[in-house]
């Protein structure tokens, strides 16, 4: 039954997603899916290091960003041909990018940690807004080409960041299982104690950084191609908090928790934008409830048919060592 | 017998106050010794020093032949010196199970892969189960290690420290705030993993009972300065100790 429970939250992933084309909603709602779902990307990505590992990082639009415009200054430039592999080199730049900033940022904790990476993301927005001839300052970039194969009906875009958005899902999940995600878990609650267990903190740390990084870039190329336009936002800094309330609506906790978070703010922005300009207003107010409510997120909910409870084998507990 | 570890002339200022005063100890292969000393003496202090937690203002710690001397600490648990904590310092939110089983994987260089499993090495599971059995503890494997009692807690952390195959095992009060029942357990548990291991253990310990029960030497530390070191009998008539330490009760 474990493992049944353990591929669960997977069947209800791709019968929700695929099962959205076979419903067909019309073009304006399967753009709104492929950004949940690109979102839902990067949220989970970031969740391998915020969630996992318990770092804080206030700078993941940089390496969101640098997946933009890699992808899009690349398909523009030569052409949409192979645009998948701009994709993977957005990727690979942005791992690039957080191998330096990570070396330096990892060396502080906390909120130290957390203010260095912000630094770095704001410099980066701000080098985007002054380097006019190459990232288009302000006005981003426009008329992104796709390849012929996405363009046309929105669906097709949609199926094909389904595609992607799968692939790394499942690798930062098979990640997330193995011994290599069982020491960042073990860092984000004790760092001392991996220590004394012969580990390098800061090592796991870096690599779970980049893997990070990497899979947000992933994320941010998609992104590019959505709408064949990009701009400096995706850098700023409210794109990097975005990161953090996905995670914390849906449970940072959770493997999947980032997913919902994911569709709960697109379905936020999508609800109430149409009302008023200050939709943010109203994630502000669903992040208090939650929090307030749920500390572990959505998904972190004990719900009844969860894990069970561990109350009655707190009774045994002296009996622990009465073996010998 | 030949030393596994000597410690020349370590020394160690906090501020004003100096913990550690030029401390020299030698300790032999496959000896069970303890360290005692009043509360705030630079106990723990010490084994901060010789683990490479934090650095030492002069001195040198040679183990195993090998100046270790500023080396980082998880390079040191890879060469065998492995400790306990006063405080257990256990993954509260995870099975006994996987505390353990995380130092196997640790052990056994397993931590590294990243696409298998985490519990596809049989070796780091039979480990796992081995440590488990020895320490008492397989009864309660699926419990979370926040919801053992305290005494389990401490066990579990000597499980993890044994778990890494050291050859030095170094215990920060193995019987801090136990039940006397328990430190009873604790020190059957410490007699046997000492002599099916061959594991020399220093431990330090406020316990008297424990201490004059099970160790084959005693150092006394007071003030950060090594006072006395020889057998239990020599520590219980050293005039000095008395003075400092044990008081007359004990005697
Ligand atoms: N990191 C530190 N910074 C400053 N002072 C410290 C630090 N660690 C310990 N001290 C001080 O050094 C002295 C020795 O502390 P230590 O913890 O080594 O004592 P101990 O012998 O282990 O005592 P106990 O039996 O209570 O555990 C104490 O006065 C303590 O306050
Ligand atoms: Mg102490």
């Amino acid at each position: 039954m474990k493992s049944l429970r353990q591929y669960l939250p997977w069947i209800l992933y791709f019968v929700f997603f695929l099962g959205v084309l076979a419903v067909n909603p019309g073009a304006h709602y399967t753009h709104l899916l492929a950004r949940v779902i690109i979102f839902g990307l990067y949220a989970v990505a970031f969740n391998l290091l915020f969630g996992r590992t318990g770092l804080v990082s206030f700078g993941h639009a940089l390496f969101y960003g640098i997946g933009a415009y890699i992808t899009g200054m690349l398909a523009k430039a030569s052409g949409p041909d192979l645009f998948l592999l701009y994709i993977l080199l957005g990727g690979i730049g942005a791992a690039i990018v957080s191998v330096f900033i990570g070396l330096l940022s990892l060396r502080l904790t906390g909120m130290f940690f957390t203010m260095l990476t912000l630094a770095f993301a704001q410099l980066a927005w701000g080098i985007t807004f002054k380097l006019y001839n190459f990232t288009g300052g302000d006005d981003g970039i426009q008329a992104i080409p796709k390849p012929a194969y996405l363009t046309g009906p929105v669906w097709k875009y949609y199926f094909f960041s389904f595609v992607v958005v799968t692939i790394c899902v499942f690798v930062i999940w098979r990640i997330s299982r193995s011994s290599f995600g069982m020491v960042l878990k073990g860092i984000r609650q004790n760092p001392g104690r991996i220590t004394f267990m012969g580990l390098n903190v800061y090592k796991n740390q870096l690599v779970a950084y980049i893997i990070s990084a990497f899979f947000t870039a992933i994320a941010g190329g998609l992104y590019a191609g959505l709408d064949g336009s990009i701009h400096p936002d995706m850098l700023h800094w409210p794109t990097s908090g975005n990161a953090i309330l996905m995670c914390t609506i849906g449970g940072m906790n959770t493997f999947f928790g980032p997913v919902i978070g994911a569709a709960i703010l697109t379905g936020l922005e999508e609800i109430v934008g149409k009302y008023t300009e200050y939709w943010s207003f109203s994630i502000g107010v669903v992040v208090l409830v939650v929090v307030l409510l749920f500390p572990r997120g959505l998904l972190g909910i004990k719900w009844p048919w969860g894990r069970k409870s561990t109350t009655e084998e707190k009774e045994t507990e002296v009996a622990c060592n009465t073996g010998d | 017998m030949p030393a596994i570890l000597e410690i020349k002339d370590l020394d160690k200022h906090f501020g004003g106050i100096h913990v550690t005063n030029h401390v020299n100890i030698t300790v032999e292969r496959g000896e069970m010794s303890a360290i005692i000393g009043p509360n705030g003496a630079g106990k723990t202090t010490f084994f901060n020093l010789i683990t490479g937690s934090i650095p030492s203002d002069n001195g040198r710690v040679v183990y195993e032949n090998e100046d270790i001397t500023g080396t980082r600490p998880e390079k040191i648990v890879k060469m065998g010196m492995v400790r306990a904590f006063q405080v257990s310092s256990l993954f509260l939110e995870e099975t006994v199970y996987d505390n353990v089983y995380l130092a196997a994987l640790s052990n056994f260089g397993k931590n590294i892969g990243m696409f298998a499993d985490r519990l596809s090495y049989r070796d780091a599971r039979e480990h796992t189960e081995m440590i488990l059995v020895r320490t008492g503890m397989l009864g309660c494997r699926d419990l979370k290690a926040s919801e053992l009692s305290h005494g389990d807690q401490k066990i579990l952390d000597i499980a993890i420290a044994l778990t890494l195959n050291p050859k030095i095992l170094l215990l920060d009060e193995p019987t801090a705030g136990m039940a006397p029942d328990e430190r009873v357990k604790m020190m059957a548990l410490l007699e046997d993993l000492h002599q099916y291991f061959q594991l020399t253990t220093v431990f330090i310990e406020h316990d008297m009972d424990m201490v004059f029960g099970i160790a084959q030497k005693i150092r006394v530390l007071v003030q950060g300065e090594l006072i006395a070191e020889g057998t239990p009998d020599h520590i219980r008539n050293h005039e000095a100790v008395i003075e400092a330490y044990l008081g007359k009760e004990v005697v």
